[in-house]
C-alpha cells in the first residue's frame, strides 16, 4: 500500500512540474491572447483531471479508470504545447492537440470498472487514438496559415508540405467526417448503457456518464460545422461549452464518489436507527433494500444444522454464481459466524464498503431473523414429512388392496369354483372329485402362503411376540443372500423404535438381494449415547441412488418421525452401507 | 343351453376355473381374453353371444370395454364378474349396457343363464 502511495506521490509531483511548464508556455506566449485566463484555465481542468485521476486510482488501485483520468490530465498539457512560441514545440502541440480527447473517450468507454472488454469499442480506440493526431496532423502538413484564421504571431509548422487549400480541405473533411462518426457511435454506446442500466448502476453512473455525453454532443456538433464550413479559429474541442463539460468531469466524478460516501453514512446509521425497531422479515428487506437502493435485494439465511440456505419463508434459497453478470452477494457474520447473506445488485459490488456496513449493521437482526427463518424450514419440512407419511400411508394400502386382490383372493374365488365342481361330481365322478379337491388343496396352500407374506409386510408378528432379535432372525434366515447379524442391544427399545429397525433393516436387505449383487451381509443394531443405531452393510457393487426408489424414502420419514436419521452411504465399487440413528 | 361364450379376465387361475365350471354346465367356452384390447378383437373374430367380462382388467377399466361391445350392431350379452362384491360398484353394471353381475365365487351357468333370461 504504502508502495502505491509513493508512486502516486511521484505522479503527484510530475502533474504539478508538468502544470508549472505548461503555466510557464502559456504566460510566455507571444500569440496567445488573454494569456492569464488561458494559463489558469489550462492549469485548473489539468490539474482537476490529475488530482480527481489520483483520487480515484488510491481508491481503487484495480480499476485503471483512475490511470485513465490521470493520463486525460497529462495529455491536457501536452495540448497547451500550442502555446509555445518555438516551431517546433508548437507543431508537437498541435499534433497532440486532440490525443486528450481521445484518452478521455477512452476513460468514458471504460467507465466505471476501468476495462474494455467488447473488441468493437477496442476497434473505435484503435482507429481514435491515430485519427486525433492525424487530424491535426493534416492542418499541420497542408494548411495556408491565413486560412486557419490564426494570429500572425502563430509560429510556423515545422513538417508542412505545401498549402494546397484543395488537398487540405479534403483530407481535413475526410478526419473531421471520420471523427464524427466515431464521436456518433461512442455517444450511441454510452446512452444506450445508460438505457440498459439498472437504477443501482445509473446512480454510480450518472455523473460521468452525464459529463461526458454532453461533451460528446456539443464536440459531435463541431466537428460536423467543421466538416461542412471548414475548420474556424478553434483548434480542437475548445469551444466554450464544451470546455465547461468537459472541465465538470472530475469534480462529477469526485462528487459522485463524495455523494455516495456521505449516502452511504447516512443510509447506515438510518439504517442503525430503524432496525432498533425489530422488524420483521419483510421490513427488514425493505430497510436493506432502501439502505443501498437496490429494491432487487433479498436477504438468504445460514443454516448451520443442514448446511443450506433458505429465504424467510424457510424455503430453499440458492446464491447467485461468482460468474452471475446481474447479482451478487456478501455474506452476514456474527462472532465469525456465518448467519445469512445479502443478495443484492451487481452494480453495488462498486460500493463494496457500503454493502459491507450494510451487512454488519443488519448482523444482529439477520441473525435474529434467521433463527425465525430456521423454524420455518422445519416447520416446513415437517409438514413435507408428514405429507409423504400420510402419502405413503395411502400408497402401502393400495399396494395391500391390490396384493390382497391379485394374490390371495383369486386364489380363494378359484378354489370356490373347484370347491363347487367337487361337490357336483362326487356321486357321479368321485375321481374326478378327487382330483379336483388335491388341486383345490395345493391352491389352498398357496393362498396361506400369500397371506402370511402380506401379514409380515403389515407387521411381522414375531416382533411383537418375541422382539427384535427373533424378528431380525426370522428376517436374516429368509435371506437368500447370507446374512450376518451381529447382535442386537440387551435392553428392550420402544415398540415404535423397534418397528422402525425391523422395518430399516428389511428394506435394506431387499436392496441387497435386488440391486447389490452382494455374497453377504451385515446387520448390527446397537445401543449408544441414547441412539439406537441400525447398520446395514454389503460387499455388493455399490452405487446405490437414495432418491432410486419410495422405499428409502418412506422409511427415511419414518426415522425421521421418530427424530432419527438415516444415512446411506454407497461409492461405486465398494459395498453399501445404511445407517439409522434414531433417539432412544 | 349351449351359449357360445367368451371369458375375459387377467388371471389365468380364474379363467382355466370358470371354463371347466362353465363347460360342464353346458357351456361352449369359444374364447378367452386377458385385457381389454384383446377382448374387443375377439369380440369382433369370434362373434360369441355370451361375454363373460372382469371388471379389473390391466389396461382398460372393464365397464369401458361393456360400452364399447354393446355399442356394436349386432353385440353379444355382457355379464360383468368380479371377486369383489356386486354393491361395489353401485350403477356401474346398469349404466354400462351389461345385462348383470355376477360375484366370481359364486359363478356358475345356471347363475349365468338366470342372468340370460331375465
Amino acid at each position: 500500500m504504502s508502495g502505491l502511495r509513493r508512486a502516486l506521490g511521484l505522479v503527484a509531483i510530475e502533474g504539478i512540474v508538468v502544470g508549472i511548464v505548461a503555466l510557464a508556455i502559456v504566460l510566455s506566449s507571444d500569440h496567445v491572447g488573454n494569456r492569464g485566463v488561458t494559463a489558469t484555465l489550462a492549469l485548473f481542468i489539468g490539474w482537476s483531471f490529475i488530482g480527481a485521476g489520483l483520487f480515484a486510482w488510491w481508491r481503487r488501485p484495480d480499476n485503471r479508470f483512475g490511470v485513465l483520468m490521470t493520463a486525460v490530465g497529462f495529455a491536457y498539457f501536452l495540448s497547451v504545447l500550442t502555446a509555445s512560441d518555438s516551431s517546433l514545440l508548437y507543431t508537437l502541440g498541435v499534433l497532440f492537440s486532440s490525443l486528450y480527447v481521445a484518452v478521455f473517450v477512452h476513460m468514458l468507454l471504460a467507465y466505471p470498472d476501468g476495462r474494455i472488454d467488447s473488441p468493437q469499442l477496442r476497434k473505435v480506440l484503435a482507429v481514435g487514438y491515430p485519427l486525433s493526431i492525424v487530424g491535426p496532423g493534416i492542418t499541420m502538413l497542408f494548411a495556408d496559415p491565413s486560412q486557419l484564421g490564426g494570429g500572425d504571431d502563430e509560429p510556423e509548422s515545422a513538417i508542412r508540405l505545401g498549402t494546397d487549400p484543395v488537398v487540405f480541405d479534403i483530407l481535413d473533411a475526410a478526419t473531421s467526417a471520420l471523427a464524427v462518426v466515431i464521436v456518433g457511435y461512442v455517444l450511441y454506446v454510452l446512452v444506450w448503457r445508460w438505457q440498459a442500466a439498472r437504477q443501482p448502476q445509473r446512480r454510480a453512473m450518472a455523473p460521468v456518464l452525464w459529463s461526458g455525453i454532453c461533451l460528446l454532443v456539443v464536440l459531435a456538433g463541431q466537428l460536423t460545422t467543421e466538416a461542412v464550413n471548414g475548420p474556424d479559429s478553434l483548434s480542437g474541442v475548445t469551444g466554450v461549452l464544451g470546455l465547461l463539460f468537459f472541465a465538470l468531469t472530475p469534480f462529477g466524478f469526485v462528487f459522485g464518489l463524495l455523494r455516495s460516501r456521505v449516502v452511504q453514512a447516512g443510509a447506515v446509521s438510518e439504517l442503525l436507527h430503524k432496525l432498533g425497531d425489530a422488524p420483521d422479515s419483510t421490513g427488514l428487506r425493505d430497510l436493506l433494500s432502501r439502505a443501498l437502493g437496490d429494491r432487487s435485494l433479498q436477504v438468504v439465511y445460514w443454516l448451520e444444522d443442514s448446511s443450506r440456505w433458505v429465504d424467510s419463508a424457510g424455503q430453499p434459497a440458492e446464491l447467485p454464481p461468482d460468474d452471475d453478470p446481474a447479482r451478487a452477494w456478501a455474506p452476514v457474520e456474527r462472532e465469525g459466524r456465518r448467519v445469512g447473506a445479502i443478495i443484492h445488485d451487481r452494480s453495488l459490488c462498486e460500493d463494496d464498503e457500503l454493502v459491507r456496513s450494510v451487512a454488519v449493521a443488519a448482523g444482529l437482526s439477520i441473525e435474529n431473523e434467521r433463527l425465525q427463518a430456521q423454524l420455518r424450514a422445519r416447520v416446513e419440512e415437517l409438514r413435507r414429512s408428514r405429507a409423504r407419511i400420510v402419502e405413503a400411508g395411502t400408497a402401502e394400502r393400495r399396494r395391500l388392496e391390490r396384493n390382497l386382490h391379485d394374490g390371495a383372493q383369486q386364489r380363494l374365488v378359484a378354489l370356490s369354483l373347484t370347491m363347487r365342481l367337487a361337490q357336483g361330481r362326487l356321486r357321479k365322478d368321485p375321481e374326478g372329485a378327487e382330483g379336483l379337491l388335491a388341486g383345490a388343496q395345493d391352491e389352498l396352500g398357496r393362498a396361506l402362503e400369500e397371506l402370511r407374506e402380506l401379514a409380515r409386510g403389515i407387521h411381522p408378528a414375531v416382533l411383537s411376540d418375541r422382539g427384535l432379535k427373533a424378528a431380525l432372525e426370522a428376517l436374516a434366515g429368509r435371506s437368500p443372500v447370507p446374512v450376518d447379524l451381529d447382535g442386537t442391544p440387551p435392553d428392550q427399545l420402544p415398540p415404535s423404535v423397534e418397528a422402525a429397525a425391523y422395518f430399516v433393516v428389511a428394506e435394506a436387505l431387499t436392496n441387497v438381494v435386488k440391486y447389490a449383487h452382494a455374497s453377504q451381509a451385515r446387520v448390527s443394531v446397537s445401543r449408544s449415547n441414547g441412539h439406537a443405531i441400525v447398520e446395514i452393510a454389503d460387499d455388493g457393487v455399490g452405487g446405490a441412488d437414495p432418491d432410486r426408489g419410495s422405499g428409502l424414502r418412506g422409511l427415511a420419514d419414518r426415522i425421521s418421525a421418530l427424530d432419527g436419521t438415516l444415512e446411506l452411504s454407497s461409492p461405486e465399487g465398494a459395498g453399501t452401507l445404511l445407517r439409522a440413528e434414531i433417539p432412544v | 343351453m349351449g351359449h357360445r361364450i367368451l371369458i375375459v379376465d387377467d388371471h389365468p387361475s380364474f379363467r382355466a376355473s370358470a371354463r371347466v365350471v362353465l363347460e360342464s354346465d353346458g357351456f361352449e367356452v369359444v374364447g378367452e381374453a386377458v385385457d381389454g384390447a384383446s377382448a374387443l378383437h375377439e369380440c369382433c373374430r369370434l362373434r360369441p353371444e355370451v361375454v363373460l367380462l372382469d371388471v379389473q382388467l390391466p389396461d382398460i377399466d372393464g365397464f369401458d370395454v361393456c360400452e364399447q361391445i354393446t355399442a356394436f350392431a349386432e353385440h353379444p350379452t355382457v355379464i360383468m364378474t368380479s371377486s369383489r362384491d356386486g354393491s361395489d360398484f353401485g350403477p356401474l353394471v346398469s349404466t354400462s349396457g351389461a345385462c348383470g353381475f355376477v360375484p366370481k365365487a359364486e359363478l356358475s351357468g345356471e347363475r349365468v343363464q338366470e342372468l340370460l333370461g331375465s
